[in-house]
């Protein structure tokens, strides 16, 4: 009884906080009710059974929405106004693509003839998905982490407009480096 | 483990479980005053420090700002005591638990990066300049501390092949997480006073910015941030405690009393620290918390990746 | 009714109290904070954190209308209190915590407030950007009258709205009647304005002449300076210890223990890795650039020098070692060159290193 209930009033969160994103007037009330809504999602995920993806969905969504505070500085200035700002563009070809796509993912969750479950969930859910999603490619996945992490930090100190040249000299040799303020290990 | 590491209460316990979060947090402040007063020499012993500001600040009114955004200024100001009791909630007390939950560390993990979003939220919805100084030094520090913290989580964790606080604290039993696995208890402390933002990590409230993030706060809003803080302090230990130190395993006295100690011996530390150690600033600490902390991390990980695999 | 008596005075003896020091009432300054600490109260780092407001001083008017908006943000129930010389402040405080307690009075001042202003508080201003990517710029009236702040590139290239704040006049372990106007990027100042309210000619001749003569309030008055520093730096615990000589030095004539306190103070400050990872290469000057600023020698290296030059020239103060004539100061007019391109946290640093003495200058005001 009470797990029905749950899913109605998280997904009815998740899809009014979804909407709110782009009815509000400030960028700080679009990134967090974004939050708030992949919170929501995060927590239906958690009635799925799925604990560990359902709690590591809330903690990235958290972070990132925290994180688009930075880049909200950093593109915006100091501090985007209360002042009216429309988060939308182009509106209508977005709400009608929008609204299609909508009604074409709903249809098919409606109406395709999902399969009855045979025998029940496994003793530890997180241990089957990750089997079943990765299976025997599970040291490939491992290792792409580590090199999109790698790929990202080389994409920022390809775009930082300040290269070593400009740090050390020429030659490399300048010690202490020329930085506007000095970083915290004395590189 | 065919038994069961802990047992779950019933949820009525839980207003208990809140009320020791409480006790726990006041005795953080009533340390903190101490301290305070005993470093100023002559004068009262400052330990009805807690009890005089909650009178002081519940008389006080409540103040706010032009075109501050109070809904996001109130959430954010409100949001470290939920964030504390939503931490205490998979905490095993010896071998009694509110939720058994089997990814309690990345529970913990999740609610600590709450702290991003509230204190940020308190910083902005003010419209102050002073207080958005300081909630983005709070962020500053967010991105040093965060991942560092993250992987000093998966050292426990990997030495117990388990995510439950409860099986955590079983594979205890012998040796103490803390003995083979410092540089990770260090880094989870270091997080600990960082979501609190204490000590080494309040220039987010620093003075030279009139009080950062709590700058324009008063009244009630102002008691409920600040004692979220102690909260926050009171559950981190609280967390470390199963993760690190053994949860109620010790001689003689019940595992919930054990728990107890350590958690207090822990949280007596950390408040001791704030005097102690000047303030980290978000600049330099950017640099040390990725090129320092974090290396550090991962080697202890390894460490404890080898000895995990050559045991089982 | 008792119990809202006794919580009232449980309140009251938990006071904070914001200091508002006039130039020229240093003294008066350090007798309000000895005395606020010595009754278990604590020092406000806001005027929202603030119950009573202490100003030492006969407020003038350019600062007469600063302390009146501080004194607004400060949240009821509230008191204001002059302070004119350092054996008034007794009297002043037990008035202070008596008027808190004063409900009725509190209650008539709340209702006026509400009268006058609609509830609210003054704040901050605020910039936003311009929203001319959305189209929908241009017809709106700014939010509450302020008005946006508009754009510049900053030093990474990024467009960043210019904030306008200024640093004082009344700011925790900040000189008094200093007022640094700065234009901000984020927190980087890229842009200052220095200026002195509340000092006139009677002013610097009365704080010229008694630091020089006594070398215990010239020990004193670079303790005071520490006290800042350690204090903005975040060791609480050693700017405890700091203000703690910086009163034994006021108060009594033993010369040994306020020496060898501040002995330990200089060597656990020069010991400690800490704070010279977080002080060192901020705001660094050398010879020339002192010279050229019109700055004393003394405040060559970075911050952290300055500090442990500033509590070696304390050492030597009170050992009667200090340099005899007119006391060392550094003019107001360098201030904006030496946080231009700083941020707020070590701009305040550099500010606090420099020592300054009450302060004199050769123009009122100077701009970068």
């Amino acid at each position: 009884m009470l797990l029905p209930v749950a899913f109605w009033v998280l997904a009815v969160v998740a899809v009014l906080a979804g909407a709110a994103v782009f009815m509000v007037d400030s960028m700080a009330r679009a990134s967090y009710s974004l939050a708030v809504s992949f919170v929501a999602v995060g927590l239906l995920v958690l009635l799925l059974r799925q604990h560990y993806v359902g709690v590591v969905t809330i903690l990235m969504m958290v972070m990132e929405m925290a994180v688009m505070a930075v880049y909200m500085v950093m593109f915006m200035g100091m501090n985007p106004a209360l002042m009216p700002m429309s988060m939308v563009h182009d509106n209508r070809h977005a709400l009608a693509v929008s609204i299609g796509v909508f009604v074409l993912l709903a249809a098919g969750v409606l109406l395709v003839p999902w399969p009855a479950r045979r025998g029940g969930p496994p003793v530890d859910v997180t241990a089957a998905l990750g089997d079943g999603l990765m299976g025997p490619k599970m040291l490939v996945m491992s290792a792409v982490g580590g090199v999109m992490a790698v790929t990202v930090v080389a994409g920022v100190v390809l775009a930082a407009h300040r290269t070593r040249y400009d740090r050390f000299g020429d030659d490399l040799r300048r010690r202490p480096a020329d930085d506007p303020q000095p970083g915290g290990v004395g590189r | 483990m065919s038994e069961p590491a802990v047992t779950v209460v019933p949820g009525g316990w839980a207003p208990v479980a809140a009320g020791l979060l409480g006790l726990l947090a006041v005795t953080a402040a009533a340390l903190d005053g101490f301290l305070t007063a005993r470093a100023t020499g002559a004068g009262p012993s400052g330990l009805s420090q807690p009890f005089g500001e909650v009178a002081r600040l519940m008389r006080q009114r409540r103040r706010t700002t032009v075109a501050a955004d109070r809904l996001l200024w109130r959430t954010g100001g409100a949001g470290l005591l939920v964030m504390a009791l939503l931490i205490i909630v998979v905490v095993p007390l010896g071998e009694w638990t509110l939720f058994d939950l089997d990814v309690g560390v990345v529970w913990f993990n999740a609610m600590d990066v709450l702290a991003w979003a509230f204190v940020w939220l308190t910083g902005w919805g003010a419209n102050s300049a002073y207080s958005l100084v300081g909630g983005y030094r709070f962020l500053a520090h967010g991105l040093a501390y965060e991942l560092p913290l993250m992987f000093a989580l998966v050292a426990p964790a990997v030495g117990a092949s388990s995510l439950n606080p409860g099986a955590i604290v079983a594979a205890q039993r012998g040796l103490w997480f803390v003995v083979w696995m410092p540089v990770a208890f260090v880094v989870f402390c270091a997080g600990i006073l960082a979501i609190a933002v204490w000590g080494p990590f309040s220039p987010a409230l620093g003075v030279d910015v009139a009080g950062g993030v709590a700058a324009e706060l008063s009244g009630v809003d102002r008691l409920r941030f600040l004692g979220g803080r102690y909260a926050l302090l009171a559950a981190g230990a609280a967390f470390a405690v199963p993760m690190f130190l053994g949860g109620g395993n010790g001689p003689l006295l019940p595992g919930w009393s054990w728990a107890l100690v350590k958690t207090v011996v822990l949280l007596c530390g950390l408040v001791w620290l704030r005097r102690r150690l000047p303030a980290a600033r978000p600049d330099s600490f950017m640099e040390a918390g990725w090129l320092v902390l974090l290396p550090a991390a991962l080697l202890q990980d390894l460490v404890v990746a080898v000895v995990a695999a050559k045991r089982g | 009714m008792g119990l809202t008596d006794a919580w009232g005075r449980l309140a009251v003896r938990h006071a904070h109290v914001l200091v508002a020091e006039l130039p020229g009432y240093w003294m008066t300054r350090v007798a309000v904070e000895r005395q606020v600490l010595a009754r278990g109260w604590r020092l406000a780092r806001s005027p929202a954190d603030a119950d009573i407001l202490a100003v030492c001083g006969p407020p003038r008017p350019p600062l007469a209308q600063s302390l009146t908006r501080v004194w607004e943000q400060v949240p009821g129930p509230r008191t204001r209190v002059g302070v004119d010389s350092p054996r008034a402040v007794l009297a002043a405080l037990d008035t202070a915590a008596a008027d808190l307690l004063d409900t009725a009075a509190q209650r008539a001042d709340g209702r006026d407030r509400t009268a006058e202003h609609g509830g609210t508080g003054r704040g901050g201003r605020r910039g936003g950007s311009t929203p001319d990517a959305y189209g929908h710029a241009g017809h709106h009236e700014p939010p509450h009258g302020i008005p946006l702040a508009a754009g510049g590139e900053d030093r990474d290239g990024l467009e960043m709205d210019l904030l306008r704040l200024r640093l004082g006049p009344v700011l925790a372990y900040w000189p008094a009647g200093l007022v640094l106007g700065c234009a901000l990027q984020g927190d980087v100042i890229v842009d200052a304005e220095a200026s002195l309210v509340g000092v006139d000619d009677a002013t610097t001749v009365a704080a010229d002449a008694p630091v020089t003569d006594d070398p215990r309030r010239f020990a004193a008055r670079r303790c005071d300076n520490a006290v800042s520093l350690l204090g903005l730096a975040g060791w609480d615990d050693a700017a405890s210890r700091a203000r703690r000589i910086r009163d034994a030095l006021l108060v009594n004539s033993d010369p040994d223990r306020p020496a060898r306190e501040l002995d330990r103070l200089r060597r656990r400050v020069g010991r400690s890795w800490w704070l010279r990872w977080s002080l060192r290469r901020l705001g660094p000057l050398d010879g020339p650039e002192l010279a050229r600023r019109g700055l004393p020698a003394t405040a060559v290296g970075d911050v952290r020098d300055r500090l442990l030059a500033m509590l070696d020239r304390a050492a030597d103060g009170i050992a009667g070692r200090h340099p005899a004539g007119p006391p060392l100061r550094a003019p107001v007019e360098a201030l904006p060159d030496l946080v231009r391109g700083w941020d707020v946290a070590t701009a305040r640093l550099i500010v606090a290193s420099l020592d300054l003495e009450p302060l004199v200058t050769g123009r009122e005001v100077s701009r970068v």
